[in-house]
């Protein structure tokens, strides 16, 4: 996928304003994820299970050449074929090796960030090969040619309606037709597309060293469908996927599930060891393409390596006010959110995702949500920090911040800044800030009264 | 140099002096109840119909549930005593399958079916009816992944019916894969 994160406080505004429809579906959806996740976390003693998830994830970072060497082996000793992957162009001709050996005409594909990451879909159809993606919310962006707006719930951002008018066009369903009608157009052409596919692809959510298991977690039963159907599966696997051990996945696959959706388990877990066996029905080829893509830089950065423990749970997605305003689209990128704002930079460099760190309230409601501690908050100052010293803030921003401070940390200045500030009419056009805020919404119309006046009447009253 | 050494290469350049984290152990936290009786509340949760017979009653059990079907798909590790006397037809056309667990979680609600016993059984019937043995259900996952010595192809954990919320955040079953879940503990 190309980057577009230079464009975020634009596009952002720009959704406000065409989309308004947009807010309402993500607030909704992200509110209703938030609320399962704190009952959730609630059922278990969650501190513990995040310092533990933390750690083995810590763990298998810091010796990562050797799980990832160990992985290979055993998946090799599974039947699995294994690849490395440096650049998309790397994952590129793996899939177009498989397409041409196989003779491959039709590929059915479980919901995967990674090859979004790799621009999958468009390599395949240009070799001429039909793309199915086979989550229902998967398939609803692709009909409509859109890319995911959520790491977990890639069309939370439509709303019924729009998927009715979309199905209408599409299918011929009448423009009231129920979920479930729908549903079932969809299932019925996706049935047709796994019973017809020569290849299955996937990601994974975990890649356990030690069994060379590859994890997958869904509530549809596409991805069991799509991994046991074609004759070939191709896994992408980011390197920093791994686990040490098969057993570790007793806490990562619960964990990940109440952090996403608040469930204990997803409806339903895959644990592939390889092709099917003697007999078996399953796939005659596994491939495991390990994809680094920018992870290696990160994992060398003192700073920000902690970011790869991500399980992308979209958790701190759900939590982030920022976010439930406009859905991921605005951010230009795969990832959106909160992580979206700190891996996007190390992926791509902070040059092309420059505004994204600003992209938050620094709330902290990312950082208590996160399943592995992630300390997104920290990492949106650090990039923010770098930002500024690779001179990427305009230099108004430099005076600005320094003068705020002044008076912010004078009682005196602050009272006489704040009343006098009252008094003038908004330079609404002034700041590019105000600009995209308001661009979106009426003008900014100061209190008639400060916060401390307001206070003090109330502590008063009391 | 191919990729695989560039790629191990940076990383271990990345990690050069960096301090190792320490692998901590699994937790050892027992179940205070009894491991069916929390199954079948946690599949029932979960949206599944689950209950415990006697291992004689199962087959006249799975022939209710059959009946007014044309037939059923089975699972291929599913002992003949306990394979309802029904037409057996193609998963793909069949409206109930039947397959045989490998083992049962009871903190999650799950049963674990191996790819020994066939996946299309498994998947494309819209009802799907899962036999499992009493002494096969563990508490926890950590001791039901701990207890496993050889691994399957592929091993499925099955915790409810097909479902998603993908269209306006509506829950509908049956999505892809099996709308109904029923799973019989057998004593
Ligand atoms: S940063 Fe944490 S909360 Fe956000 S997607 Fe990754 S694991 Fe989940």
């Amino acid at each position: 996928m190309r980057a577009k994160a230079k464009l975020y406080p634009k596009e952002a505004a720009r959704l406000l304003r065409e989309k308004p429809g947009v807010r309402e579906a993500v607030t909704g959806a992200t509110l209703h994820f938030e609320r399962n996740r704190l009952k959730a976390y609630a059922e278990v003693p969650i501190e513990e299970w995040r310092e533990r998830a933390k750690a083995v994830k810590d763990h298998v970072l810091t010796h990562l050449d050797h799980y990832l060497e160990l992985a290979e082996r055993r998946l090799r000793e599974n039947g699995v074929q294994v690849h490395w992957a440096e650049t998309p162009e790397d994952a590129h001709r793996v899939l177009r090796e498989v397409v041409h050996r196989r003779g491959v005409k039709r590929a059915v594909k479980a919901k995967s960030m990674l090859t979004e990451e790799l621009g999958v879909n468009p390599l395949l159809e240009s070799l001429g090969v039909e793309v199915y993606e086979t989550d229902l919310g998967e398939y609803l962006i692709q009909l409509l040619g859109e890319p995911p707006s959520h790491i977990v719930g890639p069309a939370i951002h439509l709303s019924l309606g729009e998927i009715q008018k979309l199905f209408h066009a599409r299918f011929g369903t009448p423009l009231d037709a129920s979920p479930e009608a729908l549903a079932q157009v969809a299932r019925r052409v996706l049935r047709e597309a796994f019973l017809s596919a020569e290849l299955g692809l996937s990601g994974a959510n975990f890649l356990v060293a030690e069994t060379g298991t590859l994890a997958l977690m869904e509530n549809e039963g596409n991805i069991r469908l799509s991994t046991s159907l074609p004759k070939v599966h191709v896994a992408f696997v980011g390197i920093e996927k791994l686990l040490p051990r098969f057993a570790d996945l007793a806490l990562f696959l619960p964990l990940t599930a109440r952090a996403a959706t608040g469930q204990r388990l997803a409806t339903f877990v895959s644990l592939i060891q390889g092709p099917a066996r003697e007999g078996e029905e399953g796939p005659e080829e596994v491939h495991v393409v390990l994809v680094d893509h920018g992870r290696t830089a990160l994992l060398h950065d003192l700073e920000a390596w902690e970011t790869l423990r991500c399980l992308r749970c979209g958790a701190c997605l759900n939590a982030c006010p920022v976010y439930r305003q406009t859905g991921g689209h605005p951010y230009g990128y795969v990832y959106s959110g909160p992580i979206g704002a700190v891996l996007d930079p190390g992926l791509l460099g902070l040059e092309e995702a420059y505004p994204l760190p600003y992209a938050s309230t620094l709330c902290g409601a990312c950082y208590e949500a996160c399943p592995v501690k992630i300390p997104i908050p920290r990492l949106l100052l650090t990039w923010r920090h770098r930002a500024a010293e690779e001179g990427l803030t305009p230099s108004w921003e430099h005076g600005a911040m320094r003068a705020f401070r002044k008076v912010m940390e004078s009682p005196a200045l602050y009272r006489l800044f704040s009343k006098g500030l009252r008094g003038l009419p908004l330079p609404q056009d002034l700041l590019p800030l105000l600009r995209a805020w308001t661009e979106g919404r009426g003008p900014l119309r100061p209190s008639p009264k400060p916060f401390h006046e307001l206070w003090k009447e109330v502590a008063d009253g009391r | 140099m191919d990729a695989r050494t560039r790629i191990l290469a940076r990383v271990q350049r990345a990690l050069r002096g960096r301090p190792k984290a320490l692998l901590p152990e699994h937790p050892h936290t027992p179940l205070a109840e009894d491991p069916v009786d929390l199954l079948l509340r946690r599949l029932r949760e979960n949206g599944a119909e689950a209950q415990r017979l006697p291992r004689e009653e199962a087959k006249a059990f799975a022939q209710r549930l059959a009946e007014g079907l044309p037939g059923a798909a089975f699972g291929k590790t599913l002992p003949q005593d306990l394979r309802p006397p029904l037409p057996e037809l193609p998963p793909e056309e069949a409206p109930l399958g039947v397959s045989w667990a490998l083992f049962a979680v009871a903190e999650t609600g799950s049963v674990a079916l191996s790819s020994e016993d066939g996946r299309k059984a498994q998947l494309l019937p819209p009802t799907h009816l899962v036999l499992v043995e009493a002494k096969r259900v563990y508490g926890t996952l950590l001791e039901a992944l701990q207890d496993l010595n050889e691994l399957p192809a592929a091993l499925g954990l099955h915790s409810g019916p097909s479902k998603s919320a993908d269209i306006g955040q509506v829950m509908v079953k049956g999505v892809h894969g099996p709308g109904r879940l029923v799973v019989v503990v057998l004593e």
